[in-house]
């Protein structure tokens, strides 16, 4: 958080003694909602790198706005609002991003990312939320997860 | 002192006394160890050095003693290699015996066929271990140069109380039946050893071969306890060549089960288990499991009905449908069909003919919910059979797709059925609403070719599908032909499907996700190739087997469109980064297959404008 109060007196570096007597001090951290936008405005792993900042922000960045606007970032037209309390209801965007949208983008070309992908992942999501439903009754402990084949690494044959 | 029937040959502790009852049984010409007799008359001064040897046979054993000598000194570069890695076997305190059996070992007398019988780690079948040591064969024809050297090709000793016993030989040998089985057929080598995918134009080229050569040994291990293994050196000449003699093996098998030739069906599949031991990795496996439902066939033993492993079954089905993406193509595929013929339509109604656990529900339940205009009411059939434990297995999986159902805000109906065959239902029963009001859609994933077993079933179900008179029709099954009338050919098949879909699960890291789906999959084939009449179900059929089957019956195929394909060929990439898997479009239904063999296929079907 230092940062950012370092590159602004940086940036105005001849006009430094006027900011630290003219101007109140301005932390981030007591204006959350400008934090939210800031981060909002990341790509993803700028967005990991600045939840594991501080306690603060790590909070403020389980705003799940933050990572809805991640995960649609480069998908247009914006899809509809139905699909944020279908998401949230699975488990909201950044759980949606880490297990499905992260590792589908890492095994795909970049510049395919498009509502087709999108598709995809939500409904892998799904079918993950669904199988959550069924802990305990399967052989072996853990719960089946049809999502294991995006986790582990994978044997190129 | 009697002797049980395991007991090895060559090498026992001395005693002296010997009742020499109860050999071991051998069928063929042998060279039989000369077991010391009432011995006395040992010669005191070899004795004194631990020799043991009678008098009389002194001049005997000097004679021996130079041939080897000779012998020794002339074979070839690698040829005693076995000697190096062996550990003690015989004892060279007898020395009489103890010559013949190098000697022989050494310079084997040509045609020496003892036809032993391997112990066959699959069956527990307890036949008497032949013990034969004399009987080595070397390959390519008495050339001694081919003898490899033991690390890589040695068989050990199975371990095991069933079929191992201690001091007991372990043989295999090739079939009695041809004389010249001391000479290696040169057999064409595959270029991938550990997929049987290509190995298949020698299989078909050799196919009624009966007895290609397998060189091996004997071990014998001298009392050893703790490690009870013996590595003998096993003279074969490639793994790479054992992988063919392995599909050889297969097929003959097949053929003398076809000619109903029992004995000879019986021997080669000992042996295809011996082979397949050897092999490493999908053709073991696929082996294994083929020559585990050979055994069941030739020995008549029904494997566990099908009704009654049902919950078993779900669960193995759910491993299968994690491992690979098989299942999720199909239900993907089959979701994007049903979700363009609900376009616009407010009340659907989906009656699933494999409900299982439900998982290719919540993926369209997703789709509709996020669909321009928003969900529509939702209606869900499903019918499974019965669970053995007599719990609703059906009704709890609606109510987990109820749970789902709610969170994502559609509304939704569900109604399950218990049949035992889907030849038992009627469309009365399902309680349909007009057509006006409610579009139905059916959906059979793998369950069809079941019904092609009793005669009539499919007919009956394609008219009750009529009745129902849906809008979309969405079928998927294997892509390959296991419903021919002649058993061989149903064996061939079948040997090639499965060996492209092990091989596709190789890549798939090892878990216990793993080990289920091909569980799952040697359940299939022990139904294939052990089950007759009306419990062999698994009788897969083409798709053009199906599609003529569908069109003599009043449906028109209705071509999925370029999104099914989009998302299935996505799927794929982000699976295992698409290595190997292929989709392809064949007349409007999607393919899936492994490198060019198609494996799975869906296709969706419409009642044609005259019905």
């Amino acid at each position: 958080m230092s940062e950012k109060r370092i590159g602004m007196i940086e940036k105005s570096n001849n006009k430094r003694q006027r900011v630290t007597q003219d101007r109140p001090e301005f932390s981030i951290n007591d204006h959350h909602d400008v934090l939210v936008e800031i981060l909002r405005r990341l790509d993803g792993p700028s967005l990991c790198s600045a939840a594991c900042v501080c306690r603060l922000w790590s909070a403020v960045a389980r705003n799940d706005s933050i990572w809805e606007e991640l995960c649609f970032q480069q998908v247009s037209p914006r899809p509809s609002l139905s699909l944020r309390s279908v998401v949230s209801a699975l488990g909201g965007y950044r759980c949606l991003y880490f297990l499905c949208i992260r590792p589908v983008l890492a095994r795909l070309p970049k510049l395919l990312w498009t509502r087709d992908q999108l598709q995809l992942s939500l409904s892998l999501y799904c079918v993950h939320y669904y199988e959550r439903l069924y802990v305990g009754a399967w052989i072996g402990d853990a719960p089946p997860s049809s999502l294991m084949f995006l986790r582990k690494p994978v044997n190129v044959v | 002192m009697k002797r049980d029937l395991h007991q090895y040959q060559g090498r026992l502790p001395n005693h002296g006394t010997s009742s020499s009852s109860s050999l071991p049984v051998s069928k063929d010409k042998m060279m039989m160890v000369k077991e010391e007799e009432d011995g006395g008359n040992m010669d005191e001064l070899l004795a004194v050095l631990g020799y043991k040897v009678r008098s009389s046979e002194m001049a005997e054993v000097a004679l021996k003693l130079e041939q080897l000598e000779t012998m020794m000194g002339n074979v070839q570069e690698d040829g005693l290699s076995q000697l190096a890695t062996d550990t003690v076997h015989y004892n060279p305190s007898e020395l009489y015996s103890w010559l013949d059996n190098m000697l022989t070992e050494l310079n084997p007398p040509p045609g020496a066929a003892a036809s032993n019988v391997c112990l066959d780690p699959i069956l527990t079948s307890p036949e008497i271990v032949n013990n034969n040591n004399n009987s080595f064969l070397t390959a390519a024809g008495g050339d001694s140069s081919r003898i490899i050297p033991a690390s890589d090709y040695d068989l050990k000793v199975i371990p095991g109380n069933a079929i191992y016993q201690q001091r007991s030989q372990f043989a295999i040998d090739s079939s009695s039946s041809s004389s010249n089985n001391n000479q290696n057929k040169r057999l064409k080598s595959c270029s991938s050893p550990d997929s049987m995918v290509t190995s298949t134009s020698t299989a078909t080229q050799i196919g009624g071969v009966i007895g290609t050569t397998v060189m091996t040994t004997t071990t014998t291990t001298k009392a050893a306890p703790a490690t009870a293994e013996s590595t003998r050196s096993v003279i074969l000449v490639d793994s790479q060549d054992n992988g063919v003699r392995l599909v050889h093996a297969l097929m003959a098998c097949a053929e003398a089960v076809q000619q109903n030739n029992l004995t000879i069906a019986e021997a080669l599949v000992k042996q295809i288990g011996c082979l397949a031991v050897s092999q490493a990795g999908a053709m073991r496996k696929v082996a294994t499991y083929f020559a585990e439902a050979l055994a069941r066939r030739i020995y008549r033993l029904s494997p566990p009905q099908n009704q009654i492993d049902h919950s078993l079954s779900d669960t193995l089905q759910m491993h299968f449908y994690e491992t690979c993406p098989y299942l999720k193509f199909a239900h993907f595929t089959a979701n994007q069909a049903i979700l363009e013929a609900f376009q616009g339509k407010k009340r659907v109604h989906v009656i699933d003919f494999s409900m299982n656990q439900g998982l290719q529900w919540p993926a369209l339940m997703q789709a509709l919910a996020l669909r321009e205009g928003g969900p529509p009411i939702f209606r869900l059939t499903g019918i499974g059979p019965p669970a053995p434990d007599n719990s609703d297995q059906l009704h709890e999986v609606g109510c987990k797709l109820a749970q789902l159902a709610e969170a994502i805000h559609v509304e939704f109906e569900y109604r399950g059925f218990v049949a035992n065959s889907l030849a038992d239902l009627d469309a009365s029963m399902l309680e349909l609403r007009p057509s006006e009001i409610e579009s139905v859609a059916v959906n059979s994933v793998f369950e069809l070719h079941k019904l092609l077993g009793r005669p009539g079933g499919i007919e009956k179900v394609l008219g009750v599908v009529k009745q129902i008179k849906p809008v979309i029709f969405t079928v998927v099954e294997q892509e390959s032909n296991h419903n021919g009338p002649v058993f061989l050919d149903r064996f061939t098949e079948s040997l090639h499907y499965y060996s492209t879909l092990f091989d596709s699960l190789e890549g798939v890291p090892s878990s216990q996700d793993k080990v289920m789906s091909e569980v799952y999959l040697g359940k299939q084939i022990c139904n294939l190739v052990a089950c007759e009449g009306p419990d062999r179900v698994e009788r897969h059929e083409t798709l053009s087997q199906w599609g003529s089957r569908f069109g003599s019956s009043g449906f028109v195929p209705a071509h999925l469109g370029s999104n099914a394909f989009k998302q299935a060929s996505m799927l794929l990439s982000v699976f295992n980064s698409g290595q190997g898997y292929r989709v392809e479009e064949n007349n409007g239904c999607l393919m899936l297959g492994w490198h060019t063999r198609p494996l799975i296929t869906t296709s969706a079907w419409k009642l044609s404008a005259a019905h």
